[in-house]
């Protein structure tokens, strides 16, 4: 320690004594200025949250819409939804259509974790890259791939119907809906149990390896055992997220009267002349306490996992199990998978844009054409929509990103007697079907008084309120670890040295947390860019996003053009996703 | 001057105690160090000095300032209370300079430009660390990067410096060089120093008064000597340095000297007491092994000594000196000896003034038992 000896040289001269008293911080009647962005957080959050749910829950124990006077309470609308409206139908489709693609999805996904993470198949890094293609990419837009190509008059479908003679499937139908439903949720699945893959111990299955198991011994001893948490836990969610879905469902159900949740809001909130309020709320309401329900259970039993969370000293990598000829088999049906379920529906969209009609009858090459461009961009309200789109994401992300950044930091790093509540409001969005979002918000704007409801409904902010609260879940958990990873001494110690809670908040955390903030931008743009579901409600002529302007032409039966909008609009989404890339790596290596 | 005064501090997590009506003062100017196991209530103790966090119930007051006080709800926040404070894992801010790093509580004191830059330099000189003022902590080894922290906690001049584990990153051979030198940067300073170990080592070596903790309780508060020499409690005996711990009852007790049955073979001792002990009552014995002496026959006894019968089960050679580990009855006892020629059956001499007796105690941990019988 030659350093150290340096200090035995005589004391440097210090200039006079002098005190520095700690900073004073201003109160204001006794709150510090921390205390009080605490609140406005909670309370910002609070009324994000409750504003779609409290009115919802109003209006249906009310006879008359909310906005008419004189309204008396009622469990009439509940009657009626079970006899009239027929809804007990419409929760048995749902039920059928949920559980049919839960089953599905977990089987897609969980042998593709396995067989991509843990053995040696040809291809891994490509698989597991592939398994990403939800992210760039709606369900609604997988669902115009879908109907193009395997739909009654769908591309492949004729080729089959030719060759055959009749087709084998019906895409208009809930196992069909169910299918289409679990390829788009799968991935969902499948990230979720690859990550349990990597993170588990590889030395149990080293342990295992010693005690003389082969591959197959292992695999069904000691892996498939272990993944009962993860593959419970993703199946809760994928089944939540089939429960309030409605891109297939609407597309798929429309045709021939098939009517799951999201639909039946859908017909009688929209396509009704004279929209039965009271049915709607009631509805409404069964469906949120189903999807509470679900996401509280998913909170618990993701707070159980952790528990089961092995503590290891040191990452070992795990060796890959050899599957001998079992592994051609699994890349054969994981490329059919990827191939089939997304890669053909996609390029078969995008083909579809480009020429007139689209069947393999006639050579699509000769049909060649940009017109369904050109009706794009002839039209201000397609122009428009777009313009919509790119707003709506771009003021969204940054906006939801803040909330997030500030919710998380407060939750996680602050010793605010109610940051629980502000996790648990940040993350029940997840509860909240879009389309119940939507229909909650319209009636809270028409509560605002002074008329300032009028101000906010149908304009752009009004869509982004929407999307925003459907997208602060994502920004909330992807910033969440990055925060829990600077160790809190940082804090602590700025606090000794004489920052307040805020300064620390400004200087040190904000700092500190910026990349895992860039990241979030991204990925609420890209949840932005792709939500549509409560523009339903809260659009007007003039706010249309892609989603709701490719529903209309869809309906219009002009599906060139709806071919055009979904290509317009991965576009965006893969540029944007590539330039945020390039930007943070530059960063990252300046 | 400021003395730190702590009354009566208690905490509450969830329904448990970790910290029980602990209540002690710490004189200006004194190092004082906080020792126990993991888990006894040192650390909660600094974080409620620092304030980083709210006591149950207690009050803690920095020369006449009352930092917290449950009879009038009082809490000053961290940032109000001008403490220096390292922590054991540093805690620098891997965004700023060091220069950056020092800066920042002067700025938010608002201290001249010019006059920072003196402090930093002058801060930084006295852990000489001066050439690195540019760096940032990822540059810098473990041990700079304490020596910078403590930098950063001395140069807005403290009232008091809270050390929370600053040396227990540090390497063995280093850690010991740095003891020596965190000491004597402390007594030029005259800071009135807070230090938080379980390195029992560590607080001998540099407090000028121990508080040995556990279970959230304060076991005894004296000074090293008088810590390791007349350890209060059996717990406090067991955890500084080494005890053989034997279980007696009292037969008689007069005039300063109890007579004690030890329950393994039944010998009877004799050994001096300070307070009263009564007739029956359950006790533990204690003697430290380096003041023992072993030898294959009993010769030269010294007064009042107490002889035990022992058979050598192994003998250590641990540098220096050799270890022995002996069987008395099912009890392993262990003593130190310059000489590793001692073997079978033997005898144990402990003199009379190195035999504390205390209450009955259960020290000793569940595996160390284990390990301890003999069962061959």
């Amino acid at each position: 320690m030659s350093t150290i000896t340096k200090t035995e040289t005589p004391p440097v001269s210090r200039p006079p004594a002098r005190e520095f008293p700690a900073p004073r911080y201003r109160r204001i009647l006794g709150a510090d200025r921390s205390s009080i962005i605490f609140y406005a957080v909670i309370v910002i959050l609070a009324v994000l949250v409750l504003a779609p749910v409290v009115p919802t829950l109003y209006q249906s124990i009310r006879d008359k819409p909310l906005y008419d006077a004189g309204g008396i309470f009622t469990l009439d609308n509940y009657v009626r939804l079970f006899t009239e409206a027929n809804f007990g139908q419409v929760a048995l489709n749902t039920l059928i259509f949920a559980l049919l693609t839960t089953v599905l999805a977990i089987v897609i996904a969980v042998p593709m974790a396995i067989v991509v993470v843990r053995t040696t198949i040809p291809g891994r890094r490509i698989f597991g890259a592939a398994m990403q293609w939800p992210f760039f990419i709606s369900s609604l837009i997988l669902g115009f791939g879908w109907i193009t190509m395997y739909g009654p008059a769908g591309f492949v479908s004729v080729e089959v119907r030719r060759i055959l003679g009749f087709l084998p499937w019906d895409l208009y139908t809930l196992a069909g809906m169910a299918i289409t439903e679990a390829v788009a949720l799968a991935p969902i699945a499948y990230v979720f149990c690859a990550n349990a893959l990597r993170n588990s111990d590889a030395s149990l299955e080293g342990a295992a390896q010693t005690v003389g198991a082969g591959p197959f011994r292992i695999l069904f001893s000691v892996i498939i055992p272990m993944m009962r948490p993860p593959v419970v836990y993703s199946s809760l969610l994928v089944f939540s997220l089939s429960l309030e879905t409605l891109s297939i469902p609407l597309l798929y159900g429309q045709p021939v009267g098939i009517n799951v949740f999201a639909t039946f809001l859908y017909n009688n909130g929209l396509q009704s002349i004279d929209p039965d309020y009271g049915i709607l709320g009631a509805a409404s309401t069964i469906i949120l306490v189903c999807t509470i329900a679900l996401v509280a259970v998913q909170a618990k039993l993701l707070k159980d996992a952790k528990r089961f969370v092995s503590v290891r000293g040191k990452a070992t990598r795990p060796r890959l199990l050899d599957l001998g000829w079992l592994k051609w088999v699994s890349v054969v049906l994981i490329s059919f998978y990827v191939i089939f379920g997304a890669l053909i529906p996609i390029l078969g969209l995008v083909a579809r844009s480009f020429t007139k009609i689209f069947t393999p009858l006639q050579n699509p090459l000769l049909s060649l054409t940009t017109n369904n461009y050109a009706t794009i961009l002839q039209y201000p309200v397609y122009i428009q929509s777009i313009k919509n789109s790119l707003i709506v994401a771009s003021v969204g992300a940054v906006l939801v990103s803040v909330l997030a950044t500030v919710a998380v930091v407060i939750a996680r790093r602050s010793p605010f007697r109610y940051r629980k509540v502000i996790e648990y409001l940040a993350l029940a969005p997840n509860a909240l079907p879009g389309l119940i979002i939507g229909i909650g918000l319209f009636w809270a704007f028409s509560f605002i008084p002074l008329g300032g409801g009028a101000l906010i409904q149908g304009t752009l902010w009004a869509i982004i309120i929407g999307f925003g609260i459907r997208a602060l879940p994502s920004a909330y958990g992807s910033i969440s670890p990055a925060a829990m990873q600077i160790g809190d001494e940082l804090d602590q110690a700025a606090r000794v040295a004489g920052a307040d809670w805020l300064r620390v908040f400004l200087r040190m955390l904000a700092k500190l947390l910026t990349p895992a903030f860039g990241a979030a931008i991204v990925l609420t743009f890209v949840v932005m860019m792709k939500e549509y579901s409560p523009a339903i409600f809260l659009g007007s002529a003039d706010t249309n996003v892609i989603g709701t302007t490719m529903l209309e032409l869809w309906v219009q039966g002009n599906t060139g053009s709806v071919a055009a909008l979904a290509t317009f609009q991965i576009a965006i989404t893969a540029i944007f996703v590539g330039i945020a890339g390039l930007l943070m790596r530059g960063k990252k290596d300046a | 001057m400021p003395d730190v005064v702590v009354k009566n501090l208690r905490k509450d997590f969830g329904g448990t105690t970790v910290l029980h009506e602990v209540t002690f003062t710490i004189k200006d100017g004194e190092f004082f160090t906080l020792l126990g196991p993991s888990g006894c209530g040192k650390s909660t103790t600094l974080g409620l000095i620092a304030g980083l966090d709210k006591p149950t119930s207690g009050s803690i007051a920095v020369d006449d300032v009352v930092f917290v006080s449950d009879r009038n709800n009082k809490f000053i926040p961290p940032e109000e209370r001008n403490l220096g404070m390292v922590f054991q894992s540093y805690a620098l801010w891997p965004h700023m300079t060091l220069a950056q790093n020092l800066a920042m509580p002067l700025n938010i004191r608002k201290v001249p430009k010019a006059e920072q830059q003196t402090l930093i330099r002058d801060a930084l000189d006295k852990v000489g660390l001066a050439h690195l003022i540019k760096r940032y902590p990822h540059q810098l080894s473990g041990g700079q990067q304490q020596r910078v922290a403590l930098a950063r906690a001395l140069v807005y001049k403290p009232k008091v410096l809270l050390l929370d584990e600053p040396l227990s990153n540090l390497d063995a051979k280093l850690r010991e060089q740095a003891r020596v030198w965190l000491k004597r940067l402390q007594a030029d300073l005259g800071i009135t120093t807070v230090y938080v170990t379980h390195d029992q080592e560590e607080a001998l070596a540099m407090s000028d008064r121990i508080a040995v903790m556990s279970g959230g309780h304060m076991l005894q508060v004296a000074t090293p000597h008088e810590i390791y020499e007349r350890p209060a409690t059996a717990e406090v005996a067991a955890f500084i340095g080494r005890s053989n711990f034997l279980d007696g009852t009292v037969v008689s007790a007069s005039n300063g000297t109890a007579t004690v049955r030890l329950e393994e073979r039944g010998e009877v001792i004799n050994v001096s007491v300070s307070g009263d002990a009564q007739a029956g009552e359950a006790v533990t014995v204690a003697f430290r092994p380096e003041n023992l002496h072993l030898s294959a026959t009993a010769t030269n006894v010294p007064n009042g000594a107490i002889v035990l019968p022992v058979d050598v089960l192994t003998t250590s050679y641990v540098g220096s000196r050799y270890e022995y580990d002996l069987k008395y009855g099912d009890r392993v006892l262990i003593a130190e000896s310059s000489a590793g020629t001692v073997s079978g059956a033997a005898k144990l001499v402990i003199p009379a003034d190195a035999v504390r007796l205390y209450p009955r105690a259960d020290v000793v941990s569940q595996d160390a038992a284990e390990l301890m019988a003999v069962t061959h």
